[in-house]
């Protein structure tokens, strides 16, 4: 378990380092909780406009998925930072080090996870303070939801990275998924008044569960699918991205 | 005799190309081992499989008493390496870096402590300890990862390049190191490098390499022997019929030089001299300039390939460039 710590401690200190960055991330999803959020909240503010919604008000609903929203991109970016590890020559630290390689990427991803949740938590604690119907019991299990989007996206964005050898690709790959599967997964409005089509891909959209859950937890909305099955998708993804991370990192050669 | 290092007939390929051409050489314990050769000659390559990052396609590598390609994981306990490239965490400080390498390797609490303070203080890094490596200079990284692949004390140690593009200073500095952790703790270090008086300087044995092959092995002074003379470099004004390898029975070898000199291999150049003036005058040449050494690690490369090793800088390029335009005129 060593080298999955200091893996965990390595990306702490990274993090810490660049707060400027941070906090520079941070600004998207409040722009989206306030400007889009409040925005929205004013024209859904008719009787019966909450039957939309779930029993609740737009801003209570929209929350649990903007923090899914942040906590996938933050992942994502993530995982896919390794590429300077690979660039700036860590990588090669690591595989020659005597230790397993598999834990130190498990180490790395978790690390990631861990400071994503992080900045769950500041959106989430600048939520209650805007969002009024927000479940203070809710938090902790909304969390763990995001945890395992985060293992499971920052596994995806080491998987990818180890692929490309530079940061150009990156730009495309984030603008070509993160958009559309955000939308797909009804972080803004219900899955279940989408058209069929959108449904169909909302489904299989790893995102919509991860916004299900917590939407439950956060805002107590009826789940759209089981509880079971948010928990389940989103452990299995976790566990199938970790598998693949670490097998690409096993077989990673320095060329 | 127990080796440190025991390769026999090495093949690495890349793809169709084949980057390291069956190679054999031993590196005896607590010595300095180096691998002389231009850039593309193949050491790197030979370095990355001798510390497990590469496999090989054929032939075997045993560092400390274990196969690289079955024993991975007891090669890496005992070795350290400074890769050609930094490889140090630009974000983290010097200290930090340090501390991962510790707790990776095992340390940890005041043992690494310890170990960080004095390794940081023997690359004279300490006060620089909190500073985040992206403010260091070239030198200082350096440092630093010398440092660092010497703290978990290994048995051996790998140096790819260790004074690359460092300016004449540092590198002095560098070598000094290099020289005290094989006389402190008498330690084997493989070193690769394509400057001569690196090799010169610090090795006791010496590989030259070229496409792929070990050309030559032996001390400093083994390998000047096969060159087996002095070399004298004459410049004379050019003739019409342009310049010509003079030809004399004192005169072993004659080759002229890119820059428009003419090199001469002499059994002793002192002697040589003279008759040299009387050739010239006879043959109604007129000598501008004349140099002459004891061969260097230098002519014994071109001696074998007929290329020099040289890593031409800017400023020597940019000459010859002059000389050459002024030739053509
Ligand atoms: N990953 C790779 N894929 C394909 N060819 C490679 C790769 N790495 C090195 N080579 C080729 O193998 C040969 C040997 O490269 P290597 O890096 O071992 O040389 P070197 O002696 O270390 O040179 P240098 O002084 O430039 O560091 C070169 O021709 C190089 O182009
Ligand atoms: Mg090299």
């Amino acid at each position: 378990m060593r080298i999955f710590s200091t893996m965990i401690y390595r990306e702490m200190k990274r993090f810490m380092r660049s707060r400027a960055r941070v906090l520079g991330s941070l600004i998207n999803p409040i722009i989206w909780l306030v400007l889009f959020g409040k925005g929205w909240a004013g024209a859904f503010n008719f009787p019966g406009a909450s039957m939309i919604f779930g029993g609740v008000d737009y801003m209570t609903y929209l929350v649990p998925g903007i923090v899914a929203m942040t906590v996938f991109n933050m992942s994502f970016i993530q995982g896919i930072t390794i590429i300077w590890d690979k660039q700036f020559g860590f990588i090669k630290e690591i595989l020659v080090a005597p230790a397993s390689r598999g834990e130190a990427i498990l180490g790395r991803i978790t690390g990631g996870a861990i400071m994503v949740m992080i900045q769950g938590v500041i959106i989430l604690a600048l939520s209650f303070l805007i969002a009024s119907g927000l479940k203070l019991s809710g938090v902790l299990p909304a969390l763990a939801l995001s945890f395992l989007v985060g293992l499971a996206v920052a596994g995806m964005g080491v998987a990818i990275a180890m692929r490309m050898s530079s940061m150009e690709g990156f730009q495309m790959i984030m603008t070509m998924i993160m958009l559309p599967m955000t939308f797909l997964s009804g972080a803004f409005y219900p899955v279940k008044t989408m058209p069929e089509w959108m449904q169909w891909l909302a489904k299989v959209n790893p995102l919509t569960y991860a916004v299900d859950g917590s939407r439950y937890y956060l805002a107590g909305v009826a789940p759209t699918f089981s509880l079971t099955t948010d928990w389940l998708v989103l452990a299995g993804l976790a566990a199938l991205f970790m598998g693949i991370a670490v097998i690409e990192f096993r077989r990673a050669t320095i060329d | 005799m127990t080796y440190a290092i025991e390769v026999e007939n090495l093949v690495k390929k890349y793809g169709d190309f084949t980057a390291v051409k069956g190679i054999s050489f031993k590196v005896r314990n607590g010595e300095i081992f180096a691998f002389l050769g231009p850039n593309g000659a193949g050491k790197t390559t030979t370095v990355h499989v001798l510390t497990t990052l590469l496999k090989p396609n054929a032939g075997t590598a045993t560092v400390a008493g274990h196969d690289v390609v079955r024993e991975p994981m007891e090669v890496r306990r005992k070795i350290g390496i400074v890769f050609q490239d930094p490889s140090t965490d630009r974000e983290l400080t010097a200290y930090e870096n340090m501390y991962i390498h510790g707790r990776i390797y095992g340390y940890s609490g005041n043992e690494l402590r310890e170990k960080i303070e004095m390794m940081l203080k023997f690359v004279e890094l300490w006060e620089f300890k909190d500073r985040p490596v992206k403010f260091f200079s070239g030198g200082m990284q350096r440092r630093l990862e010398i440092a660092r692949s010497l703290l978990h004390e290994p048995e051996i140690l790998f140096l790819d390049e260790p004074t690359i593009g460092l300016d004449p200073q540092t590198r002095a500095h560098i070598w000094e190191y290099i020289r005290a952790m094989k006389e402190e703790h008498s330690m084997t270090i493989f070193l690769t490098t394509h400057y001569m008086d690196e090799a010169e300087q610090l090795a006791d044995r010496i590989a030259i390499m070229d496409y792929g092959k070990i050309i030559a092995e032996g001390t400093a002074d083994d390998l000047k022997k096969l060159v087996g003379n002095d070399v004298i470099y004459v410049r004379m004004e050019e003739p019409e019929e342009g310049i010509k390898c003079l030809n004399a029975e004192f005169i072993r070898g004659c080759r002229i030089m890119p820059d428009g000199r003419v090199r001469l291999d002499v059994q002793n150049a002192s002697e040589a001299m003279p008759k040299l003036f009387e050739l010239a005058q006879k043959n109604g040449l007129r000598i501008l300039e004349v140099t002459y050494h004891r061969p260097t690690l230098n002519d014994v490369f071109l001696h074998l390939t007929g290329r020099e090793i040289r890593d031409e800088g800017g400023e020597q390029k940019v000459a010859r460039m002059i000389m050459r335009a002024r030739m053509r005129r």
